[in-house]
């Protein structure tokens, strides 16, 4: 009896053993493999050490430059696809594929096709591809997200109805040269961020049914440094150098880029362990400390090009008032967020709706940064006609001050800055209502409700921008003022709208930054939206790799040829 | 018997047609588009409703369950919004690890979880009991996420004996099929142990209680009094008896082997299921969520029904006619 204990105690000790150190007995059977693998490696493919690790989330599968419509997505077909223009690292539109001459009135553009440009599958590049790929944006079947790149040409309605065949602002003149027309009213140098998506090859990509066009999403082809290999649905995506491609001197240096798909948690020490050669790490103090600590990385720190915005519903009575919307900011202590959320240098307190790299941002002292000050906002309030009561809380006319504000838990921001305003602003005597929710309920209870049916007072985003300045269409337009539109604050100002019209029509930088400066001065003072922080981005990267310039107008997909790993 | 389970089938079908109208319902009922989230400034709002509409979400839900219904009787459950292909193919791509992970983990719990059950039972109260129950309840109790990232800070920063992501390993260069299950199942290795700790410890404590209710039976008395060996009264009479519970357990195990397990997949970065539901249910990607839980539904209510036909196997004065 006694060994019969004695053995079922080992036995559960071992099980035990198992559960929790398990690893050693699961490893028995699969352990082989593991000490072959730096052996094998360099002997099946010598060159595996050349390849480009990038690590991250949210890749889908969208891998054309018309459907891409995440972040990661976009990265692979920038890559395998070449664009008629690019930005350069000053954030000024340069030629790739093609040098282009704008029209006297504005609205042409006339590109001609550099010499020899071939698809990895070897056939030419022509502007038959060019006008190809455009004609597919303005499809009438199209569903992706980038019909405003094709939108305001000259008989863009009449082909995407299908009344017509052919899309009058699409002409081919010939092989090397075609030209674009922009509509009648809508020059605009931001016209050019219609010429950024890559070309795609029309034979390969000819289709009957829009699904046929579809299929080829997983099967790109493009004329890049760089081609399709393989990818592993949320796992990973393998790029292979183009061995043929068309501009050989300037082709890629690396023999291959591998993404694969890392949880955030992990980055880290996916950099440390070496797993993935760079990745963008998110922001925020102890991030940091911790990637500094690592010795076989070097980081790059550089501010993003967007910003985090607050938006008051100023059609609520206890909201039209600018000097309460000031009163309110006022009594935010967005210093103490930004080093709470995101540690001190890694975001600064927002402005104007602009970047600040960009050369549309006015100079910082003309702008008022809502320095936190209680008094101040108590005054302003008191000057509103919002009397504190007894309860310690502010009324007007018998109502109470309340504010809802919609906060999504999608990120983390939002929840840190209401619940600080949370604390000030029942100081100020303001009776705040933190409603929680994903990102998609507040974007519907906002921007889609139509006027009238937003059902918000304040909420919270983050938007990245595009390098152009122009505002329209988006947070400050009267006009998009509207169910789905951008702009939910209700908030209209006709003066500020014809510096906004002003800017996007002027092709003269210098006088466009004075036009945005006037027009940046009012919102600051406004406030219907009020930018919140400008957040800088953190990335990783391994000492092997080299030439990997990162900064604001710079990805890294844009580095590409000047990578080489050693 | 045959006729039973004709007549079960028959009866899930107004029961399944339930569960979608349910679905459907909620879904309508739930605030946002899959339009909601596209946060392009320079896209009009007419660009949006254009899309909305070739979503078909101008349709009312009601006409929008019916079509759906149609669609579905003739294999095609539509077109997942966001990966922009038919949603049985984005199906397709992640039932395989899921299935993989969720019957490794299930046959690691089985078989620790049910003998370490029959021995807890057996010893009830003795140091090897108490110890298994304490192990069993740190596993019921241990948040996924903490012991997936405590086993890879251990096993794969610290000591580097596994991978941290993924399910194989994409710079694998050998075709020989060998290599490429054993690089499987040395990524799984870790992902396995975590989804598996939680689940040997339930069937560790179920299959406890249920031989400790057997072994008190008046049978058990009797093949004891007939000078039967401990080892025959207990895997013979006793285990049989214990085990048809277990089995309805596992009836129910069905469709949780494909529901996924969002965190496990998440943390160690497996392409599973459970990830993309999640995914899809943030973006509002209808067709998706609707693919995947009609299936779970479907297999929920074969999972019920294999449990009810498992019992009548296992216990023969069960009889359904």
């Amino acid at each position: 009896m006694k060994a019969r204990k004695l053995v079922s105690l080992i036995l559960s000790v071992m099980m035990i053993i198992m559960l929790f150190a398990g690893c050693t007995s699961q490893t028995a059977q699969p352990a082989p493999s593991e000490p072959e693998k730096p052996a094998e490696q360099p002997a099946e493919e010598p060159k595996a050490d050349k390849i480009l690790k990038f690590g991250g989330t949210g890749f889908g599968g969208l891998f054309n430059p018309i459907m891409s419509d995440n972040t990661y997505d976009t990265y692979v077909a920038d890559i395998l696809f070449e664009k008629l223009v690019t930005n350069n690292a000053e954030g000024e539109m340069v030629p790739v594929l093609a040098e282009w001459t704008i029209s006297e009135d504005k609205l042409t553009y006339t590109f001609t096709l550099k010499d020899g440009i071939k698809f990895s599958d070897g056939s030419d590049l022509t502007t038959e591809d060019v006008a190809f790929t455009y004609e597919t944006i303005a499809h009438p079947d199209y569903n992706g997200p980038r019909a405003y790149a094709v939108s305001s040409m000259v008989g863009y309605e009449e082909f995407h109805s299908g009344a017509s065949d052919t899309f009058e602002g699409i002409k081919i003149i010939d092989d090397k040269t075609i030209s674009f027309t922009f509509g009648e009213g809508l020059a605009a140098p931001a016209n050019i961020e219609s010429f950024l998506y890559g070309i795609m090859p029309s034979d390969y990509y000819a289709f009957d049914t829009w699904e046929d066009f579809l299929a080829l999403n997983e099967k790109p082809i493009g004329s890049g440094m760089m081609v399709f290999d393989s990818w592993e649905p949320k796992q990973f995506i393998k790029l292979m150098k183009n061995t043929n491609y068309w501009d050989p001197d300037n082709g890629a240096k690396i023999d291959g880029i591998l993404i694969s798909e890392v949880p955030d948690e992990s980055i880290l020490s996916a950099l440390q362990t070496e797993q993935i050669d760079f990745a963008q790490i998110s922001s925020s103090a102890e991030n940091l400390q911790a990637a500094e600590a690592l010795s076989n990385i070097s980081i790059a720190n550089f501010l993003g090009n967007g910003y985090t915005f607050m938006c008051f519903n100023t059609i609520k009575p206890q909201l039209s008032d600018v000097r309460v919307r000031q009163a309110l900011m006022y009594a935010l202590d967005r210093e103490s967020f930004i080093e709470a959320q995101y540690g001190a240098g890694l975001a600064t307190v927002g402005m104007a709706p602009i970047s600040p790299s960009s050369w549309a941002f006015p100079d910082s002292s003309e702008l008022n940064a809502y320095k936190f000050d209680m008094a101040k906002a108590a005054q302003l309030m008191d000057e509103a006609g919002w009397t504190m009561g007894n309860d310690g809380f502010r009324y007007k006319d018998g109502e109470k001050f309340h504010v809802n504000w919609l906060v999504y838990t999608d990120s983390s921001w939002p929840g840190t800055l209401s619940g600080m305003a949370a604390d000030t602003w029942k100081q100020l005597g303001v009776e705040l209502e933190i409603e929680l929710m994903d990102f998609d309920t507040v974007s519907s209870r906002t921007m889609d409700a139509a006027p009238g049916e937003k059902d918000f007072d304040i909420y919270t985003m983050g938007f990245s921008l595009n390098i152009d300045p122009d505002p329209s269409g988006a947070l400050f337009d009267d006009d998009a003022y509207v169910a789905g539109g951008f702009n939910a604050s209700g908030y209209k100002n006709a003066e500020a709208m014809k510096l906004v019209k002003a800017g996007k029509a002027e092709f003269d930088t210098a006088k466009r930054a004075e036009i945005y400066k006037e027009w940046a001065k009012i919102m600051n003072y406004e406030i219907p939206h009020v930018i919140i922080a400008y957040r800088s981005e953190i990335w990783g990267i391994n000492n092997r790799v080299k030439g990997m310039d990162l900064g604001t107008f710079r990805t890294w997909d844009q580095c590409l040829k000047n990578i080489t790993i050693e | 018997m045959k006729n039973y389970i004709i007549r079960r089938i028959i009866q899930m079908i107004p029961v399944f047609i339930g569960i979608l109208f349910i679905l459907f319902f909620i879904l309508e009922q739930a605030p946002g588009t899959p339009v909601s989230n596209m946060m392009i400034p320079k896209m009009t709002p007419e660009q949006k409703a254009e899309l909305a509409q070739k979503l078909g979400l101008d349709i009312p839900w009601y006409e929008r369950f019916v079509n759906w219904i149609g669609e579905a009787l003739h294999g095609n459950l539509g077109y997942s919004i966001n990966h922009k292909k038919p949603v049985v193919e984005v199906m397709k791509d992640y039932v395989g690890p899921t299935l993989l992970l969720s019957l490794v983990s299930l046959a690691i719990s089985v078989i620790i979880g049910i003998p370490a059950g029959v021995i807890s039972a057996t010893k009830q109260y003795s140091i090897t009991d108490n110890i298994l129950t304490v192990v069993s309840f740190i596993g019921i109790s241990i948040p996924s996420f903490f012991f997936g990232l405590l086993l890879l800070k251990n096993f794969a920063v610290d000591v580097q004996i596994f991978p941290l992501f993924g399910l194989k390993n994409p710079l694998l260069m050998s075709t020989n099929p060998v290599d490429k299950a054993l690089d499987v199942a040395w990524h799984l290795v870790l992902p396995s142990i975590v989804l598996g700790l939680g689940s040997t410890a339930s069937f560790m404590r179920y299959t406890r209680s249920s031989m400790l209710e057997v072994i008190k039976q008046d049978y058990i008395r009797t093949a004891r009094a007939k000078g039967l060996k401990e080892k025959t009264v207990i895997y013979r009479h006793a285990f049989r008896n214990a085990v048809i519970p277990i089995i309805t357990l596992l009836g129910f195990w069905i469709p949780s082997l494909l529901s996924g397990a969002v965190v496990t997949e998440t943390i160690f970065a497996l392409p599973g299921l459970g990830k993309i539901s999640v995914e899809a249910t943030m973006t509002r990607n209808y067709p998706l969520i609707l693919g995947i839980n009609a299936m779970l539904a479907v297999l929920t209510l074969m999972g019920a029904l294999a449990a009810d036909i498992l019992y009548a196997i296992a216990d023969p004065r069960i009889r359904y006619d």
